[in-house]
């Protein structure tokens, strides 16, 4: 079974190797024959005329379809009108938006068809997406393992060719570690880059819409329909957007690399290392300089994020109640058991313990040496980075510490789950734009490298993945579900 | 900073939570974990430091006073399942 | 004991913008319940609030209109808790960093004097919506039409000593906030709410008594006794040896009393925190500037130049000015009248209000134009018609379509000035009335009132007054 890049699909319809339609069935049927062992989709039963059904708010025309007839999915954190949004919860189990969600309402009007919403971590929180409500996601690479969260559906179904391209959310690392653990690539713009309008609020300023694709060009193709200003999100950033898909080639000889020598520590177990080091020198040979640098107060990451998010999801949650959508309860007649009792079903077990985490360091008594805190090491952290990219233009580090784990390993220890956030947390916090992407296996499990770069500098990231990508062919591996399967298409 | 029983409990009556009580010595301890975790943050030198609230330095853009949304009730009501004469419906309020 | 009285009002103002202050829908009041909430007022998953950039620019004025300090920088936080009018579960309010701080207000008291009484800050924020809890049995019913109208919220220092000035200070901020055109303050309609934390302190202790809040008193007349009940029932507590319990009081204005409020939000705990979907606001000294500029002029602004520019006595002034509308329909007149300004100020604090007394209206919906007073008041100046035609006059503009001068001319009401035919009829009158004229003529002064009175009747009220006084006393002197 072969997976199609978004690039090679555009050629195709172009071409008229195959009609839209017939693209759209071709990958129906590919979910329903193999989403079972892997339960990435949620909802796989959207009739093409739904996407396109119009709305009453969008007055303007299509000026340019992009992506006429381009299959994608998306997380199910993302509003799409009409269509079951769930976030993973059975808070929202029955909830239809009536509104899309910006960027899915960007990727609409330039013609992209939406196949299916993805399987996800409860509200966007976990690293494994075995929160979800609706059962977890398996890795196609191993089923018995995570394919990371909290965007796993999305990772799944793009690892498995289910699906050309998937969007998926990043708040702490939830598209590239997924990315990572399923071998393909996962990119999280710069904080104010995509609309948050209609992305359902898990961490307001660290969550980031993004993208998870086969390849960095497929990545730039998609970026450039969905980034962009947008009024209805205060936190939006009116900063043009490149073509980044015209612009892969460009020259990278020269550029800096940085090496933060904290997250080379000597951690990392000798396998990884040695999947890095590969990649360096694959850098190296196209041209890139590589430097030591330090980001002292990295170290404080995964601390200040499980203030700092837990804090915002508290309050963004509170508006799950029962009233006026949502999990409710029926024949209580008392408002605070109302509102418990269907707080209580409605809500996982993680996403309970985040809201209590986060009532609690924001609580009397507590904001200052916590919440407080936080953001003022927030801030040395992103200052540390400021600092950093003086001298280099890129930062580099392992996505992850190490490739996919077993589902179950790490469900009922919190913090042993949180860790895995801690190479890819710092990026949220600067509100930095980050990609991760494969470079090799480490026991038949995909791993991944990851590059940071200053605000605004995607293109940065897209360029010297893709001209990584054009040297090695980790990006191009196949996991063994689409292996041993038989089937023509 | 430890946690007590009673610390969850009045967070659940702050946060409308109802934890079984089986439930409650788990979250105590993962809470527990989480809290020491958390605790490293009192090592990091924040003298001076302003706290950061955005990573972008942006200031709030202001919207023209214009009224642009109009009545959506009928379709925005669709997913509750409590209402009556337009009128959102919960336990009675008790003041 | 000399107990001293400790008072500071909240005020919450509903600006009158027309879009709400996260949102773009109406702010329309009285429509049909939940018709006017958008899905960022309903607080739908994954939708984002936007400021209104009036709001903004009406806080402004009203700190430059207090004195106070205009924040460079200020931030929008949410207060955290669960009530059903509140939609998102937290209210987005400011804590830290508000938009206005510091200020100041003068009140006039009873004896003339003037205290100024501080105001703390001003800070924005957006209103619930509301809950009817006897419309379905066994539940309340929720409207979110008002959920994300914009609030200023107005803190007074505690340093209002009584009732009375309690009372004063409401009523300034009032009529401070129509000038300002920021809000129209109508109580009725819940655009002006008064919250009042009252405590009392030996006199001479520095350290303020516990203090108790009594909420939502929406009219004048119930802030008074609302707080002389509160400070009696403070009074009575203390006296006996006992505590104030800080609590929630609401006012029953039926009853007179003030009840404790079922405990809604004491045990609560905010947990205030910067909104992490809004940004800080930055006021730049520019916009400070043009908004400076362009403030309209204030009560006290405006009795100097009645009483200095227009020679109007200061009472009247005030009287006029007291209501910025009746103000603006005064200015309007002026502007068409070239007479003396009293005559007008006159006219409208007798005639005009007394319509307004009478039919309970607000001069917003009186019939009768500025202009067509000021002609009235024209037409009595040069002598076409004397100030009792001009009253009947004054009444048929309410209904009638005509102007002044198609009413004189259709019905007549030319004013006789011709002495010959005045003469022709207080010599008819003097006649028809003889045991008055002799009365008159034996020294009886004020029957002169009596028998030109009838000259008045006999000339349907035409006869000019003056001349006929004149006339009167000189052809009785003749006699």
């Amino acid at each position: 079974m072969e997976r199609f890049t978004v690039k090679a699909i555009q050629n195709m319809l172009s071409e008229k190797q195959i009609s839209a339609t017939e693209l759209f069935d071709l990958y129906r049927s590919r979910i329903a024959d193999y989403d079972q062992s892997l339960n990435a989709f949620i909802t796989s039963d959207i009739q093409p005329n739904a996407a396109y059904m119009t709305d009453d708010q969008d007055q303007e025309s299509p000026i340019d379809f992009a992506l006429t007839g381009i299959p994608y999915a998306a997380k199910d954190i993302f509003c799409t009108q009409g269509i079951k949004t769930t976030c993973g919860s059975k808070m929202l189990e029955n909830f239809i938006p009536p509104y899309d969600a910006t960027v899915v309402r960007r990727l609409k009007r330039q013609g992209a068809v939406l196949l299916g919403k993805t399987n996800m971590d409860e509200f966007a929180m976990g690293s494994s997406s075995e929160t979800s409500y609706f059962g977890s996601v398996h890795n196609p690479w191993d089923i018995e393992r995570t394919p990371g969260g909290s965007s796993g559906g999305s990772a799944a179904a793009v690892a498995a060719g289910l699906t050309p391209i998937a969007l998926g959310t990043d708040t702490g690392g939830s598209i590239r570690q997924p990315a990572a653990f399923t071998g393909i690539t996962g990119l999280k713009p710069t904080y104010g880059r995509c609309s948050r309008y209609g992305m359902v609020a898990f961490a307001s300023s660290l969550d980031q819409a993004g993208i998870l694709a086969l390849s960095a060009e497929d990545t730039a193709i998609f970026l450039e329909s969905m980034a962009g200003f947008d009024p209805l999100d205060s936190t939006s950033v009116e900063e043009s957007v490149p073509q980044y898909s015209q612009y892969l080639e460009e020259n990278i000889k020269g550029k800096i690399i940085g090496l933060p020598k904290e997250f080379f520590d000597g951690s990392l177990g000798s396998a990884y290392e040695a999947l890095i080091a590969e990649s360096i020198n694959s850098y190296k040979k196209l041209g890139i300089v590589f430097k030591e640098i330090s980001l002292p107060n990295i170290g404080y990451s995964v601390p200040t994020y499980y203030v700092v998010a837990p804090a915002e999801c508290s309050s963004n949650l509170a508006r799950y109640d029962g009233v006026r959508f949502g999990y409710r309860s029926q024949n209580i007649e008392d408002l605070d058991e109302f509102y418990r009792t269907n707080r209580q079903i409605g809500f996982g077990q993680e996403v309970k313990r985040r809201i209590i985490t986060g009532t609690y360091v924001l609580s009397a008594g507590y904001y200052d040496a916590y919440y407080l805190k936080a953001q003022k090491v927030r801030q040395l952290i992103n200052q540390d980075f400021a600092r950093a990219f003086e001298s280099v233009d890129i930062i580099l580090g392992p996505t992850t510490q190490t490739a996919a784990f077993k589902l179950g390993e790490k469900i009922d220890d919190p913090v042993s789950m949180y860790m895995n956030d801690m190479y890819t947390i710092s990026a949220n916090l600067a509100g930095l734009p980050a990609i991760s992407h494969p470079i090799g296996f480490v026991e038949n499990l995909p791993y991944g490298l990851q590059l940071i770069a200053p605000h605004f500098k995607e293109l940065d990231l897209l360029s010297l993945t893709h001209q990584y990508q054009k040297v090695t062919d980790w990006h191009q591996a196949v996991p063994r579900l689409l292996q041993s399967s038989e089937g023509n298409d | 900073m430890t946690i007590t029983k009673s610390d969850i409990e009045h967070i659940c009556d702050l946060s409308k939570l109802n934890l079984d009580d089986d439930e409650v010595p788990i979250y105590l301890q993962q809470m527990t974990d989480i809290l020491e975790m958390i605790e490293q943050l009192q090592s990091a030198d924040t003298n001076e430091i302003i706290p950061m609230a955005h990573p972008l330095d942006m200031h709030q853009r202001l919207r023209e006073d214009i009224v642009t949304e109009t009545n959506h009730r009928d379709i925005y009501q669709k997913n509750s399942s409590h209402v009556e004469e337009g009128f959102y419906k919960v336990p009675k309020v008790i003041e | 004991m000399h107990w001293e009285t400790v008072i500071g009002l909240e005020i919450h103002v509903q600006l009158a913008c027309d879009s709400k202050i996260f949102s773009s829908a109406s702010t329309a009041y009285g429509k049909e319940q939940n018709t006017q909430a958008s899905l960022i007022d309903l607080g739908y998953p994954g939708v984002l609030p936007v400021l209104n950039k009036e709001v903004v620019m009406m806080a402004i004025k009203f700190g430059l209109a207090v004195d106070a300090e205009i924040a460079e920088l200020s931030i929008f936080a949410r207060k955290n808790y669960f009530y059903p009018d509140l939609p998102k579960g937290y209210q987005i309010s400011q804590y830290e960093l508000p938009i206005v701080s510091g200020g100041q207000l003068f009140i006039t008291l009873d004896n003339g004097t003037e205290k100024r009484i501080g105001i703390t800050r001003a800070h924005l924020e957006e209103d619930a919506g509301k809950s009817i809890h006897d419309k379905f049995p066994g539940a309340s019913a929720i409207d979110l039409n008002r959920a994300g109208t914009p609030l200023l919220e107005i803190v007074s220092e505690p340093e209002l000593s009584s009732a009375k000035e309690a009372t004063l200070y409401m009523q300034k901020i009032h009529q401070l906030v129509r000038y300002l055109k920021i809000s129209d303050g109508n109580m009725q309609e819940g655009s002006f709410r008064c919250d009042a934390n009252v405590s009392l302190k030996p006199k001479d202790n520095t350290e303020l008594g516990t203090r108790a809040e009594i909420k939502n008193i929406n009219s004048f007349r119930f802030i008074e006794n609302a707080i002389n009940y509160e400070v009696e029932r403070q009074k009575e507590i203390l006296e006996q040896g006992g505590s104030v319990v800080q609590e929630t009081r609401l006012y029953d204005s039926d009853a007179g009393e003030t009840r404790s409020m079922r405990t809604k939000e004491e045990a609560n705990d905010y947990r205030y925190f910067p909104d992490p979907d809004l940004l800080p606001v930055k006021i730049d000294k520019e916009i400070i500037e043009t908004i400076a500029a362009s403030l309209p002029e204030l009560f006290n602004q405006k009795v100097d130049r009645y009483v200095k520019t227009l020679s109007i006595k200061p009472v009247d002034a005030t009287a006029i000015a007291k209501n910025i509308e009746l103000a603006e329909y005064f200015e309007d007149a002026l502007n068409t009248y070239n007479g003396n300004p009293q005559l007008l100020a006159n006219w409208l604090i007798t005639e005009v209000m007394a319509i307004l007394n009478k039919d309970k209206i607000e001069i917003a919906s009186l019939s009768i134009s500025a202009k067509s007073v000021s002609q009235l008041i024209q037409r009595i100046d040069d002598g076409t018609i004397s100030s009792t035609i001009a009253k009947n006059i004054f009444s048929q503009l309410i209904e009638s379509e005509m102007s002044v001068d198609e009413l004189i001319k259709d019905q007549g009401l030319e004013q006789i000035s011709d002495t010959n035919e005045i003469e022709q009829v207080i010599r008819i009158v003097l006649n028809e009335n003889q045991e008055q004229r002799d009365q008159y003529l034996a020294g009886k002064e004020q029957v002169l009132g009596f028998l030109i009175g009838k000259v008045m009747q006999k000339t349907q009220g035409k006869a000019n007054p003056k001349l006929v006084n004149d006339l009167m006393v000189e052809i009785l002197s003749n006699h």
